[in-house]
């Protein structure tokens, strides 16, 4: 298993794609209506996610009431069975998952419009069903869709993708195969602009070949976000069409 | 692996891509894991024929715009009809079996390597993948090999079903794509040719009623298909000799009844994985001893002695260096070391290779009692493990093992002869002969060949099939032949190949990547020229230190000068020293063909004759070679030494010079010893010559070791270039001043890239000598000149060396040096995360740290060196895979595997060439005996650098009159020629007739010496 063809010659990789190719997007909104504000729900790739927006709401507690903004928090749930092994213990505290909720508010704070909700509690709720590497971008993409769908005010959509650099070659949108094999970062890039609200680089990545990884992955992350946008129309359409019927 | 039930969905994404999902069940340790993994299946896979007119539409370029080369002729070769003109499909067990026929330039074009046997053969044999992926990179215009992505093109793939087996699977998959294939080429009239050696494959591809419009496949079996080739007469030995159930429809028939089995059969992976865990079994290489092909060690971690494996049963086939696992024997079968001399070539000559069936009666006599039946229960064994690690420490006895299973093999090609009296000269047809090879550890191999009666007296190649449990030898089948034994091109290219030394041709893509100019490069005239800068934006890091006055001070005839000093006083009194190496890293980017190259050669091989080298010799001889007078890119290292020759400062720059002289040792040493010269550049050299003797001062005051080797040079006649006469190595105290230069630049940059990259930094370390290597040598010291060798420091045992002095013979201390030589540890590369830093040590220059830097241009390890220190100066960033612990480790451990074999070759060239020089005077001369046997004694021929054998058979006449006292060293025999009682003791100088003779079985030159 150890010696695979990450990239072949032939410019094919593991999974039959090439280079510069997104895996399988498929998402939808408003998926939990009676359980939360917004909702979606995603699948990029094997990567599994549900998203639930609460709020704005009243904080629960005093100590979080901000008289300026809203406050948002985040939380993800990796469930024990996304993986192929069913881990033992839960994810829930680990250092891994508290540094991924801290990066998501930090990227979020910056594009909600929080100043418009003050004295209340924008609560997000994630839960990972499968995983297959990129789960970082995957999160963003849910929280984007879930977000607009609760109506909170944002200044654009922020989309996430992963890229990997094999060697030379850039492979946009890895899997958790490629992911191993090699280095990789994400982004979360605001709407159409080449802006960038989220960079993790968590690997050694050579910086005379950063820029190429980053414009392949903006360039990855502009489709993400015209996907998005396509489903969000239709998904707008028809509750146009269902309203107006009634 | 099972099948999955429920079939999965495709989803079509876009035009064009379509995405399913991939699911199996894999088992491990005992649990099941579903695995889902994604597919994706195109349309985009082009078939790389360039008779195609509809591929070149769909191509797509890759991520460095490239777009796919059509490869396949449009022209392919023609077989009679109704074949006609046609591409070959392979399958996977023809690629597994005859790799070695692939890539035959006379067979096999326009080949079509289906993904799934790509990926077959990569989880069966990673080497075969390599070569077979190395032949569809390299085979562009002459061979043009190429990969078909089955998997991922939607209109091959296929589902597995229900019920199939994954193999049944993969066949259908590629029937599928040679259907795909005649399909798509019918119009250019193109057939395709599934060649298959598996039965069931051809019958269901002949079975399976294709669609109406498709036509039946075309299917051979390799022997079928060579059948065909209008040179197939040549190219019939070259088939594999597979095992008898195979072939036996073909060849065999009067040879049915059942045979016993000589060799037990190995355990079962389960039961394998069942004693690794309990501990009854043990994993481990063999090594095959030198003196006696019949016996074996295998070194395991909780033994502190290896573990002796005596006699053809218990080795079980096992080759010289395979990973094979053992089983304790029980404690009656322990046994100290032979002390008896036994080789493959002698041993059963007249074993008929016809005859499948021979007991060997001799095998009682040489000790080997076959497999013991007694049932030993685990706990026993686990019991029996603790009393052999118990008897190690006590002397004699040692524990004994036999294989059990091997895990795995080290089979390559090998070299070797057939044996003479193995071919029946009167039948002209297809015989069975032995090949006895080159490498004496190794048993005798059996061929079939049709070309017996050409191939005697040639140095020829073959490759090893299979060893099955009723055949007392290996079977293997011819590849090439190199040529007549003793001219000097086969022996060359036999040495060669036998250490796996690369000495093909650089391929056209390595070439590619050298500068454009060729010999006309020049490094720019100026650093900030505008020009230049806007070519290589790096050259504004670069110092210009045109104005030193360099020189280089190597051996005489050296066009690779990797090298270059100089020396200059400074104002306060103290010296600027700076060592200037060849900046090959200018040339050789990361990521290149050249650079893969490169690394896999690991370095140059330096033979008597003949040097290969490691990168072109563009780069190697002119633009990296520090030439005199003209400019040339450097790294420098700059030292301040105060005059005690202490680091005052270090620094390293890339650097442009120009060396103002190239020395020869001698050259050097007489314009340092001239009074008249008092030139600058004189001038510099004495005060280096003065600092190195400070230095070496200093290190052999640390401990530093002075080892001796035997080695000897030969003389090569410039015009016949035949070898002249031999010459023991002499050293100058020039040569000492390049050494300890090269020796301070090594150390200091291996500080600098430790502190740069403490994880990855390419190092090399040489560990202390376990005491256990040498008790040998000490016990013979002690007992014959009351003498020791102390182990507790490098020092003392630097001290301990230079007190084994015998008055009367000045000599042995050199040869005591030489024996302790042998009993070192050899010296590794290896990445620093690897080990800690109190391992760094290198015990024979008795620093903490040290590293390979100074020759790039012939060792491998300089060039990452170089390539770290840049990234750590700065100068440029250091590529991903120097920085990637694995990846440094795969590199770390193939250029120790080659530095290893470029050492051996070169040792095989000169005892090849001496035998030669020999031969044509024999002579009388000194030697020193430096081992004693039951049956022989061994010699050390110091003038020659010759270490012989000689028999008991060849000392005396009376064999069994003998006697051989183990305790003392001694033997005692019946001088044959004299008549005279004799005694030999090690350590004893004896003159003994040198003579090359050829040997009559295997038809190699070796020293006979014979005692006086």
């Amino acid at each position: 298993m150890s010696r695979l063809e990450i990239y072949s010659p032939e410019g094919l990789r593991l999974d039959g794609r090439r280079w510069n190719e997104l895996r399988r997007f498929e998402s939808s909104i408003n998926t939990h209506p009676h359980a939360s504000d917004g909702s979606s729900y995603l699948e990029q790739g094997n990567n599994k996610i549900i998203t639930l927006v609460k709020g704005p709401k009243e904080p629960t507690s005093r100590s979080q009431v901000d008289t300026n903004k809203a406050l948002l928090r985040i939380s993800v749930n990796i469930t024990q069975f996304s993986k192929f092994e069913r881990s033992k213990s839960s994810h829930r505290n680990e250092r891994r998952v508290l540094e991924m909720q801290t990066a998501l508010v930090r990227t979020f704070e910056k594009n909600v419009m929080l100043n418009l909700y003050p004295r209340t509690l924008i609560d997000i709720e994630i839960h990972v069903l499968q995983q297959d590497g990129g789960i970082m971008g995957s999160l963003l993409n849910g929280i984007t869709l879930a977000l607009i769908d609760a109506g909170i005010a944002m200044y654009d959509y922020i989309s996430g993708i992963s890229v990997g650099l094999y060697d030379t070659t850039p492979l946009l949108d890895v899997n958790s195969l490629e992911e191993t094999a090699m280095s990789s970062v994400t982004l979360g890039v605001v709407g159409k602009s080449e802006k960038l609200s989220l960079l993790l680089v968590e690997d050694k990545i050579p910086l005379d070949r950063m820029e190429t990884v980053l414009a392949i992955g903006i360039a990855g992350a502009h489709r993400i976000r015209d996907l998005m946008d396509e489903e969000l129309r239709s998904h707008a359409e028809k509750r146009v069409a269902n309203a107006s019927s009634r | 692996m099972s099948a999955s039930a429920i079939a999965p969905r495709r989803k079509r994404l876009s035009d064009g891509l379509t995405v399913t999902q991939k699911v199996f069940i894999r088992s491990r340790n005992g649990g099941a894991t579903k695995i889902i993994r994604e597919h994706y299946l195109r349309t985009d896979i082009p078939c790389l024929s360039m008779a195609c007119t509809k591929c070149p539409e769909i191509v797509v370029p890759d991520a460095e715009n490239n777009l796919p080369k059509f490869i396949l002729s449009n022209d392919p070769p023609e077989f009679p009809q109704p074949i006609g003109k046609h591409y070959v499909v392979l399958d996977t067990n023809i690629v597994l079996q005859a790799i070695d026929l692939l890539e035959n330039p006379d067979c096999f074009f326009d080949v079509i390597i289906p993904q799934i046997v790509l990926d077959e053969v990569r989880n069966k044999s990673y080497p075969v993948y390599t070569r077979l992926r190395t032949l569809c990179r390299d085979s562009d215009d002459k061979k043009r090999f190429i990969v078909f992505h089955n998997e991922f093109n939607e209109n091959t793939f296929v589902e597995r079903e229900k019920d199939e087996s994954i193999n049944d699977r993969n066949d259908r998959a590629i029937r599928k794509t040679c259907q795909w294939y005649a399909n798509h080429l019918k119009e250019y009239g193109i057939n395709v040719i599934l060649v298959t050696n598996d039965r069931l494959n051809r019958e269901a591809a002949e079975t399976t009623t294709p669609n109406k419009d498709e036509e039946k496949l075309i299917t051979k079996s390799l022997m079928q298909y060579v059948d065909l080739l209008p040179n197939s007469e040549e190219i019939k030995d070259l088939i594999p000799n597979l095992e008898p159930t195979n072939n036996q429809e073909l060849i065999k028939s009067n040879n049915n009844v059942s045979k016993e089995p000589i060799f037990p059969e190995y355990y079962s992976t389960a039961r394998i994985m069942g004693g690794l865990k309990n501990g009854v079994l043990y994993q481990g290489n063999v090594q095959i001893s030198e003196y006696n092909f019949l016996e074996g060690t295998v070194s395991l971690p909780s033994f502190s002695k290896p573990v002796l494996i005596v006699g053809q049963k218990n080795l079980n086939r096992a080759f010289n260096g395979d990973q094979v696992i053992v089983e304790l024997l029980p404690e009656s079968e322990w046994k100290a070391p032979s002390t008896i001399v036994l080789d493959s070539e002698h041993f059963n000559v007249n074993d008929n290779p016809d005859d499948d069936n021979n007991e060997n009666a001799d095998t009682t006599e040489l000790g080997i009692n076959g497999t013991s039946n007694i049932v030993i229960s685990d706990k026993d064994r686990r019991l029996l493990a603790k009393h052999a690690i118990e008897a190690q420490k006590e002397k004699k006895v040692q524990p004994t093992a036999r294989v059990v299973a091997i895990t795995r093999r080290s089979w390559r090609q090998y070299v070797g002869q057939i044996a003479p009296n193995s071919v029946d000269l009167q039948t002209g047809g297809t015989q069975n002969v032995f090949v006895i090879l080159m490498d004496k550890c190794l048993p005798k191999i059996r061929i079939r060949t049709r070309r017996a009666h050409d191939l005697l007296d040639k140095r020829i190649v073959i490759s090893i099939d299979s060893w099955p449990t009723d055949q007392k030898y290996p079977l293997g089948h011819f590849v090439r032949d190199l040529g007549g034994i003793e001219t000097a091109e086969a022996e060359t290219e036999a040495l060669l190949l036998e250490h796996d030394v690369e000495y093909r041709p650089f391929s056209k893509k390595v070439l590619e990547c050298l500068p454009a100019e060729g010999h006309e490069w020049k490094a720019p005239a100026s650093l900030t020229d505008p020009a230049s800068l806007a070519k290589d934006p790096l050259l504004a890091n670069r110092k210009d230190l045109r104005d030193k006055l360099i020189c280089s001070i190597d051996p005489p005839g050296c066009v690779d000068i990797d090298d270059a000093l100089h020396a200059k006083k400074l104002p306060n009194g103290n010296w600027e020293v700076g060592v200037h190496i060849a900046d090959v890293t200018h040339f050789v980017k990361q990521g290149t063909a050249l650079d893969a190259e490169g690394a896999s050669r690991g370095t140059s091989v330096y033979l008597v004759d003949k040097r290969i080298d490691m990168l072109p010799m563009l780069l190697g001889t002119d633009l990296c070679s520090l030439k005199p007078y003209v400019d040339r890119f450097a790294f420098s290292v700059l030292w301040e030494l105060d005059s005690n020759a202490d680091i005052v400062k270090v620094d390293f720059t890339k650097s442009v010079i120009k060396s103002r002289e190239a020395f020869s040792y001698e050259q050097a040493q007489l314009r340092i010893d001239d009074p008249n010269q008092t030139d600058d550049l004189t001038q510099g050299m004495r005060a280096l010559l003065q600092l190195s003797i400070k230095l070496k001062q200093k290190r052999l005051d640390n401990g530093a070791l002075n080892l001796a080797s035997p080695e000897v040079k030969v003389h090569m006649d410039s015009e016949t270039s035949d070898p002249g006469e031999v010459e023991i190595k002499k050293l100058l105290a020039t040569n000492s001043l390049v050494e300890e230069f090269m020796l301070l630049a090594n150390i200091s940059v291996a500080r600098k890239i430790y502190d740069a990259f403490p994880q990855t930094a390419m190092l090399r370390r040489h560990a202390a000598p376990p005491s256990t290597n040498f008790e040998l040598l000490n016990e013979m010291l002690h007992r014959r000149k009351n003498m020791s060798i102390s182990l507790e420091s490098s020092k003392a045992l630097a001290d301990s060396l230079d007190r084994c002095e015998d008055p009367k013979d000045p000599y042995f201390n050199t040869l005591v040096r030489i024996m302790s030589t042998r009993c070192m540890m050899a010296a590794q590369y290896f990445y620093s995360g690897a080990y800690s830093y109190p391992d760094f040590k290198h015990y024979g220059l008795a620093v903490d740290i040290y590293t390979h830097f100074t020759s790039p241009i012939r060792r491998y390890c300089d060039v990452v060196a170089h390539r770290q220190l840049a990234g750590a100066i700065g100068y440029e960033p250091l590529s991903l895979s120097h920085r990637d612990k694995n990846k440094m480790d795969m590199i770390c451990r193939n250029i120790n595997k080659k530095h290893r074999n470029a050492q051996f070759a070169g040792r095989a060239s000169i005892e090849y060439y001496v035998g030669q020089v020999m031969r044509n005077n024999e002579t009388v001369e000194t030697g020193y005996v430096i081992k004693v046997f039951n049956n022989g004694i061994v010699v050390l021929v110091p003038k020659f650098g010759v270490e012989g054998l000689i028999r008991l058979e060849n000392l005396t006449r009376d064999t069994n009159g003998a006697n051989f006292n183990e305790v003392e060293f001694k033997l005692n025999f019946v001088h044959k020629e004299t008549g005279k009682e004799r005694e030999i003791y090690v350590f004893d100088k004896v003159e003994v007739q040198v003579k090359s003779v050829l040997d009559p079985v295997t038809s190699k030159r070796k020293a006979e010496l014979l005692l006086k």
